[in-house]
């Protein structure tokens, strides 16, 4: 007979996917989310074999179990002592830069017991017995009396404690996540990006990279969730549709579970550098929990009678019903997101054995939610000033985390932006895993950097330098960047506005150098077929207009009450500098609804020094004109 | 000059009055220090411009180039994108309209959109054409569609033909009855419309070069020899009209048998359908037969290239003879007279042959119409006794 082979041991009959086999990772406090690149080459947020996508960063050891994930979430209910969870924030940082005042239902963090100012977590296993010798079939001359072919029964697990450095916990669940992405792609993972938060130093960074080695993983960059972003909104195919330039100003709103990271990002032709940065670990879905959590308790002990203090929970018993409550309020959260009806939120067996089943509807949440969105709100506000800008700037809202995808959130915050500024809610991209769903956005940012940077060849000195400016804190990094608007100012008789003409902005503020930019416009020509045009330098700026609100006959009996005033916002343009102006003859023209017309195609090119060439021609091969203006000595 | 921006604006004409104003030499202001986030392509296509040292142009030219070999190698390795020619073809009215019903009578190359290769389409290509068929005409697809989402009846189509392609016996016999070829069939020029063309040598080419072709698929010995071209050698020729008086054909005519009545299960009923189907096999398969070799018979009588060699063998042997006989004028004679009485021979055994044939077939005929009527008779006998 000839030689079988064991099933799925054959080769696969064709290609499977020419795609890398890279991932990426958003490995976030709380959770981190896995994507791989599809058969399109487009970047995809798997679930793991729970079927989740959003992992819980947690590690439980029960017994001889060690569970990852959401598993080891539900063991903070009756198992705490020995689950694993927070541990992100603590890489790289030594014991004594922990602060240690924080109340935890998990295992805490102790110092290592051998290594030197290491922080350590210390669980309860079962270690199993060592699986005993088999017995030999062939019975040696010495065999005792009693051999027996019965094979030897394990003994019993001993229990034992385990101490596990932040470092290990970390090589544990990266190796399983990594393990869930190859069982999905059925490929060995050759290398994985990971975000990162903006925080992170040079520390952190190398205790990450190390614990992703110890998985086994090449780690191809470590990526700032900013950057993460950026990928992930700037590669979509651009559609139609589409209001938003190539050039903009992104605000990335990071509200994950244990904390908030606001970055003010300048996003041209998908060049980013980030204006300003803040973290806040005030508020979070943790706040938003605890409110949830608060509320329902608060009717629990109005329907049962019964009194239930959570958060902060002193008894035992509280503590025990605030877990529950916690895990419970998880897929609240998520009903509401998803639709807009009420969401329920049920356990058994709160306390004292009385089961509980709340609703509560999007109204009532976000008037429960509305401190931590002013909040948010607030911190945008300082974001936005402490980069010398205005809230009206700001062109593009991006989420990210699960707590972001609140639709409340979204709305308190486009309160104050300008009403064009586009949203993953306004642009409808959240829901069905669209580009801006908050969940997943890191995770397929994060893949499809990976993808990029394995077709980064290592062949020359100078493709090895290309590969070098992706480490962090590389010299190509540090960049130019131009701090005025450059435009071209089309005169216009009897203009109406204060600039004395059609104003079209080429290159704009913060536009990282060298750099190109192109135009291409209708023209009307007017008598003696000449077209010329000015090129300005020009000042953006906000108008704030406060005017009191239009009075109300029956407002008069309420004088005391203190008289708001109603701000509005107008976007304001300021010529600073004249540049040049360039003339052409306009050979090609065509007429269009009775008036000529030619088609314009300028070009602006701004070198690192800030020197600036402009070319000017006619579409279809008519007359050129260049100029050069030299840079600032 | 890539990343145009397109500006849905249109400027003012510029006013007469409008002189440009002096260059003050004034420059851009002062640039500022920021810290790239390295990530995205954009940072990519930046960094490779620094280390290479490339203008804007020059990267673009670069990426063009990058873009089109990647675009080269993707296509050489055929990865899922190369469907091996099947291409798209456009779906008539008619065709659409389809009665699966009558599937018998469907082209099933042009149901899956492979009318342009017919029995040349290999078992991948049918596999590809397929699919692509499916995926655009499955029933699930027009779910949403308006109009009558019930209408799957294409599709039904679709699935008869794939199960006549796919399987190798089946799609043998729809190959020997393809209804294109079929029609191909008949317009084969008479002697008369090749000797009456104004360059009837070069007609003949034209005219018989693509029927053997086609019916070169028939046979069981592959390859076949191809007509060639008029400087044939004569063993080419020989060799050639060799092959096709001796064609082995597995053409076969199972596909146009009657359905057995499918209500009755009359066992006679069956047999006797089987029994018409097999002899109306059996005539078709000599019709074809008979049909081949009377196109060759045609073939052999326009052939230029025989007449060519008949020239050239009579020269070689003049020639052979006038040495021997020394151009002995009564030898000419002789030779033309045994010739021409050989001709004669030739012709009159022609005929023979050809009154014999008409007489078998008169005869096959005869046999054929005796048999019948004996039958008829029988049968009115049997219905007078049971009457």
């Amino acid at each position: 007979m000839a030689a079988t082979k064991a099933n799925g041991s054959a080769d696969a009959p064709i290609e499977v996917s020419s795609a890398p086999a890279v991932i990426g990772i958003n490995f976030g406090n709380s959770y981190a989310s896995i994507a791989v690149l599809n058969k399109e080459e487009n970047a995809d947020c798997i679930a793991n074999e729970d079927g989740e996508r959003q992992i819980a960063c947690a590690i439980a050891f029960h017994g001889e179990e060690m569970y990852i994930g959401n598993q080891a979430k539900h063991q903070l209910v009756k198992n705490s002592q020995n689950t694993i969870i927070g541990f992100r924030n603590l890489l790289g940082k030594k014991f004594s830069e922990i602060p240690a005042d924080k109340p935890t239902n998990s295992a805490p963090v102790i110092q290592h017991p051998d290594l030197p100012d290491t922080a350590a977590y210390k669980v309860q296993v079962l270690q199993p017995a060592p699986t005993p010798l088999p017995t030999s079939k062939v019975t040696s001359a010495a065999a005792t009396p009693s051999a027996s072919n019965v094979a030897t029964p394990r003994s019993e697990p001993t229990p034992t404690t385990r101490i596990l450095t932040v470092s290990e916990v970390t090589t544990i669940f990266l190796k399983s996540l990594v393990q869930s992405a190859e069982d999905f792609l059925g490929r060995k993972v050759h290398g994985v990006v990971i975000t990162i938060p903006t925080w992170f130093g040079d520390e952190q960074k190398k205790a990450l990279e190390e614990a992703a080695k110890d998985a086994g993983v090449a780690v191809l960059q470590l990526l700032e969730e900013a950057g993460a972003a950026v990928v992930a909104t700037t590669s979509a195919p651009r559609s139609d549709k589409d209001t938003l330039g190539e050039d903009r100003t992104q605000l990335v709103v990071d509200l994950g579970a244990s904390g908030l990271e606001l970055s003010l990002l300048s996003v041209r032709q998908g060049l980013a550098y980030s204006l300003a940065t803040l973290s806040d670990h005030t508020v979070g879905g943790d706040a938003i929990d605890d409110r949830l959590i608060k509320f329902f308790a608060k009717e629990f002990t109005k329907k049962t009678k019964t009194p239930l203090t959570v958060a902060p929970a002193t008894e035992p018993q509280d503590k025990r019903a605030e877990a529950k409550l916690r895990l419970a309020v998880e897929h609240t959260k998520r009903t509401l997101s998803a639709s807009t009806g009420a969401a329920t939120c049920s356990v058994e067996s709160l306390k004292d054995g009385l089961d509980f089943t709340g609703a509560i509807n999007r109204l009532r949440f976000d008037m429960e939610m509305r401190p931590i969105y002013d909040h948010v709100y607030k911190q945008v506000q300082v974001l936005a000033s402490s980069a010398g800008l205005d809230l009206y700037d700001i062109d593009e809202v991006v989420y990210v985390g699960g707590s972001a995808s609140l639709p409340g959130l979204d709305e308190a915050l486009a309160a104050g932006l300008s009403e064009d500024v586009v949203t993953p809610f306004t642009a409808g991209t959240v829901v069905g895993g669209g580009v801006g769903d908050p969940t997943t956005l890191l995770a397929r940012g994060a893949v499809l950097q990976a993808k990029l940077l394995a077709t980064l060849g290592e062949g020359s000195a100078e493709e090895r330098e290309v590969k070098a400016a992706f480490a962090p804190g590389h010299a190509l990094q540090s960049v130019k960047a131009t701090t005025r608007t450059l435009g071209l100012l089309f005169p216009e008789e009897g203009a109406e506005n204060a600039l004395g003409g059609q104003w079209v902005p080429v290159v704009l503020r913060e536009t990282a150098l060298p750099a190109r930019r192109a135009v291409r416009l209708d023209v009307e020509v007017g008598e003696g077929a000449r077209v010329g045009f000015e090129v300005w330098e020009a000042k953006e700026g906000v108008k704030i207009t406060k005017e009191a609100p239009p009075k109300l006959e029956g407002d008069e009996d309420e004088e005391d009450e203190e008289e708001e005033e109603i701000e509005t916002k107008e976007k304001t343009l300021e010529k600073e500098a004249f540049l040049a102006a360039l003339t052409l003859e306009a050979h090609k023209a065509r007429k269009v609804d009775g008036r000529l017309r030619t088609t314009l195609e300028v070009q602006f090119l701004v070198n690192e020094a800030g020197g600036l060439a402009i070319t000017a021609v006619e579409a279809d091969g008519g007359e050129k004109v260049t100029l050069a203006i030299a840079p600032a000595s | 000059m890539s990343h145009v921006v397109e500006l849905p604006v249109v400027a003012p004409p510029t006013p007469a009055g409008w002189t440009p104003p002096a260059t003050t030499g004034q420059s851009i202001a002062p640039v500022v220090e920021r810290k790239l986030i390295p990530a995205g392509p954009a940072y990519l296509a930046h960094v490779k411009r620094a280390v290479h040292q490339l203008s804007f142009e020059e990267h673009d030219k670069h990426a063009e180039e990058e873009r089109k070999r990647l675009e080269a190698l993707n296509g050489a390795n055929g990865n899922g994108e190369d469907d091996l020619g099947v291409g798209d073809e456009p779906e008539g009215e008619d065709l659409l309209s389809l009665d699966p019903k009558e599937w018998k009578k469907q082209d099933h190359y042009a149901v899956l959109g492979l009318s342009h290769l017919r029995y040349k389409a290999t078992d991948e290509q049918i596999k590809i054409a397929h699919r692509k068929k499916v995926l655009k005409h499955h029933p699930d697809k027009k779910a949403g569609v308006a109009g009558d989402s019930n209408d799957d009846a294409f599709f039904k189509c679709i699935q008869k033909a794939m199960e006549v392609l796919s399987n190798p016996e089946k799609r043998r016999q729809f190959d020997s009855v393809d209804p294109f070829y079929e029609d191909l069939e008949q317009d084969v020029p008479t002697e008369k419309q090749v000797k009456s063309h104004k360059n009837p040598d070069a007609y003949f080419f034209q005219v018989f070069a693509p029927i053997f072709e086609r019916e070169a698929r028939f046979s069981r010995v592959q390859p076949v020899p191809m007509l060639g071209a008029v400087d044939a050698t004569k063993e080419e020729v020989e060799g050639f009209y060799d092959f096709w008086y001796n064609f082995d054909s597995w053409r076969s005519f199972e596909y146009l048998d009657k359905e057995v009545n499918e209500g009755s299960d009359s066992r006679d009923d069956k047999r006797y359908t089987e029994k018409k189907n097999k002899s109306e096999r059996a005539r078709r398969k000599k019709e074809d037969t008979a049909r081949l070799r009377g196109l060759v018979d045609l073939a052999l009588g326009l052939d230029p290239r025989i007449k060519r060699i008949k020239q050239e063998e009579k020269a070689a042997r003049e020639a052979k003879k006038q040495k021997k006989t020394g151009g002995a004028a009564n030898g000419v004679n002789q030779k033309q007279k045994e010739e021409e009485e050989k001709k004669r021979a030739e012709e009159e055994a022609k005929k023979k042959e050809e009154e014999e044939k008409v007489a078998r077939a008169e005869a096959k005929k005869a046999k054929a119409a005796a048999a019948n009527a004996a039958k008829k008779a029988r049968r009115a006998a049997r219905a007078d006794g049971e009457a």
